[in-house]
């Protein structure tokens, strides 16, 4: 049997207005992305692909159209409502990492538990424990200024986990990064969509980042082509370091 | 980690910026209780114990005016004046002092020591005071200031009189709020001048209730004579000095103010630069599920915390300096009394939390305005 979506998108439209001028950046797109599944948005730059995901995630609205994650109508909830849903619900990697400076690897990972009514007991255990499936129990009390671009950017895939959602969005999150810890950075997202059932959706420019994908799809001019990514470039299964 | 961990740790991230922040805030604070304690000062000058009992009484035209001896026996004949004495401006200079730096005045030492009772002094002390008519009682400041003893000449050459007189230390007081005043005979004054007047009189009722009474009583007693009299109670006219500072009030008010102003400027443009640079961050916290009214409390926090701390060592460091300063000869005798009240001490504590929360305003309006892609784009 198919896996449910968790996420459907219907008829998703967004214009930006820049002075007199309509810009249109998504155009009617309809989407669905089953659990488990890991979605690669490719495109040029300007295609949309960002907006999409920041809609998808919650922090951006739509123009008009639908978002249903997990069948919440998330264009329907209020600021503070999709704050909530935000924190329970989707993790976020970043391109840049974002990790605040003058937190420990540790303390920035238990940040969105901060929200939660955990004791400190149960908030340490889980922040343990995702940065342990990233492979930095190790750093965990280091600053971000002592780690490298790739155990930064793992922090941060920590980050996302900690809360368990069942959606993570990644914008260019091998952008920054070397060849080798993109390698690392991929192989943890794959990990997560194949071994712990995540939904992971992925903006990138690279072919290669997009082959540890399992379904990519294309934007170009706000709209949706089918381009499907060339078996050939598929990576094989990673496993989580 | 708890959030108040998370707040103290954003707020201390730029040390030297925080230190600064913090010393600005502190500085104005102390510069605005000093203001506030002048103002005080000079506006509700401090009494002493007895003061609440004692009338003076003073030539309805101007304090310059004089007033005839005679009045003497009229008051005395007043019922509810436990006793009462002439008491007027000598104005002399100390040796080659080029001012005079201590106030002398000219009483009847008999009567002297029934008005001002919380004076302080030796009873024999007092009793060769009385019976020396070129004696006189000095204050404990002024004896300890010029390195003087019980015996030695004090010559006073008067400012206002054309005359010297060469006196006699016979006592000294102490326990006043000013104890720098030199006190002498009367009689000197009647006899060089042998004009028959006196300054003021200054008189002590025998009761609380009683001391309207006693004030309608003279001033009724001199009505349609050729000396009418204001007879007020000691704090109304001290009050009436202060009046001749003009519109001192309203300047230091206005300082007051430009210092709270400067300082909420200041404040509001650090704080705003603080914000400013961590709005990325702001953006990925938005981005986990903290809401506005979470992002405003830490930006609060931080904000209320600096300006406390400011406060503390501002304010607090004012209460500790004034209290441990002898303002007396730090002035040089401008003000005997320089104390930074519970009530000045709060006002100070309000403008600072005042601050802090105005300072928070701006920055999280711009934060609670900003979406988190917006937040994303900014430049580290």
């Amino acid at each position: 049997m198919a896996a449910p979506n968790v996420v459907e998108t219907r008829q998703l439209t967004k214009i930006y207005r820049q002075g007199e001028i309509n810009v249109t950046a998504l155009n009617r797109i309809d989407l669905n992305i089953a659990q488990g599944e890991f979605l690669a948005l490719m495109g040029p730059s300007g295609s949309g692909k960002s907006t999409l995901l920041h809609i998808i995630a919650g922090v951006d609205r739509p123009t008009s159209g639908e978002v249903r994650v997990q069948g919440v109508d998330v264009t329907k909830l209020n600021e503070s409502a999709l704050a909530d849903w935000r924190n329970q619900n989707v993790g976020f990697v970043f391109q840049t990492f974002n990790l605040i400076p003058v937190l420990t690897a540790y303390e920035n990972v238990e940040l969105p538990l901060l929200l939660t009514k955990l004791s400190s007991r149960e908030r340490r255990k889980l922040a343990n424990t995702a940065l342990e499936l990233v492979g930095l129990a190790d750093r965990a009390r280091h600053l971000p200024r002592q780690l490298s671009g790739g155990q930064e950017q793992r922090v941060a895939i920590a980050r996302a986990l900690v809360t368990d959602p069942s959606l993570l969005v990644a914008d260019e999150p091998t952008g920054n990064l070397d060849a080798n810890s993109a390698q690392e950075v991929l192989g943890i997202l794959q990990s997560l969509s194949r071994q712990a059932g995540k939904t992971v959706i992925m903006v990138t420019h690279d072919p290669k980042a997009a082959a540890y994908s399992s379904r990519s799809v294309h934007l170009e001019k706000g709209g949706l082509t089918n381009g499907e990514l060339d078996s050939t470039l598929r990576a094989p299964h990673s496993k989580v370091p | 980690m708890t959030l108040a961990g998370f707040i103290a740790k954003n707020a201390l991230r730029n040390k030297r910026r925080a230190a600064l922040t913090v010393l600005s805030v502190a500085v104005s604070l102390f510069l605005f209780v000093m203001l506030l304690v002048t103002l005080h000062e000079f506006t509700v000058p401090p009494e002493d114990i007895g003061a609440s009992l004692r009338i003076v009484v003073r030539n309805k035209v101007s304090l310059a005016a004089v007033l005839p001896v005679r009045q003497l026996t009229t008051i005395d004949k007043i019922p509810g004046i436990a006793a009462v004495t002439p008491f007027t401006w000598f104005g002399g200079r100390y040796k080659d002092e080029e001012y005079t730096m201590f106030a002398q005045f000219a009483v009847d030492p008999a009567r002297f020591t029934n008005v001002f009772v919380e004076a302080h002094a030796a009873p024999e002390q007092i009793e060769a005071w009385k019976k020396n008519r070129l004696g006189c009682l000095v204050g404990k400041d002024t004896m300890e200031k010029y390195k003087l003893k019980v015996g030695d000449k004090l010559k006073l050459s008067s400012t206002i009189n054309p005359m010297d007189v060469d006196l006699e230390i016979a006592a000294v007081y102490s326990g006043t709020l000013d104890d720098r005043n030199v006190f002498f005979h009367h009689k000197l004054l009647d006899e060089a001048l042998n004009t028959g007047i006196v300054g003021t009189w200054w008189l002590r009722a025998e009761s609380a209730e009683v001391a309207s009474a006693v004030i309608d009583a003279i001033n009724k007693a001199f009505a349609n004579t050729s000396a009418e009299v204001r007879a007020e109670t000691e704090r109304a006219f001290q009050m009436g000095f202060v009046s001749m500072w003009g519109n001192i009030k309203i300047l230091i008010g206005a300082i007051c103010t430009v210092v709270v102003f400067t300082l909420l400027l200041v404040t509001v443009s650090t704080m705003s630069m603080a914000i400013r640079e961590r709005f990325r961050e702001l953006a990925v916290l938005k981005a986990l599920g903290y809401r506005r009214r979470e992002l405003f409390a830490f930006i609060l926090a931080e904000s209320f915390g600096l300006a406390m701390l400011g406060a503390v060592l501002g304010a607090g460091g004012a209460w500790l300096f004034f209290r441990t300063i002898d303002i007396q000869k730090l002035t040089n005798g401008i003000f005997v009394y320089f104390e930074v009240t519970p009530r000045i001490l709060g006002t100070a504590f309000t403008v600072a939390a005042g601050l802090g929360i105005i300072a928070a305003l701006p920055p999280s309006l711009a934060v609670a305005r900003t979406t988190v892609v917006d937040g994303l784009r900014t430049l580290d």
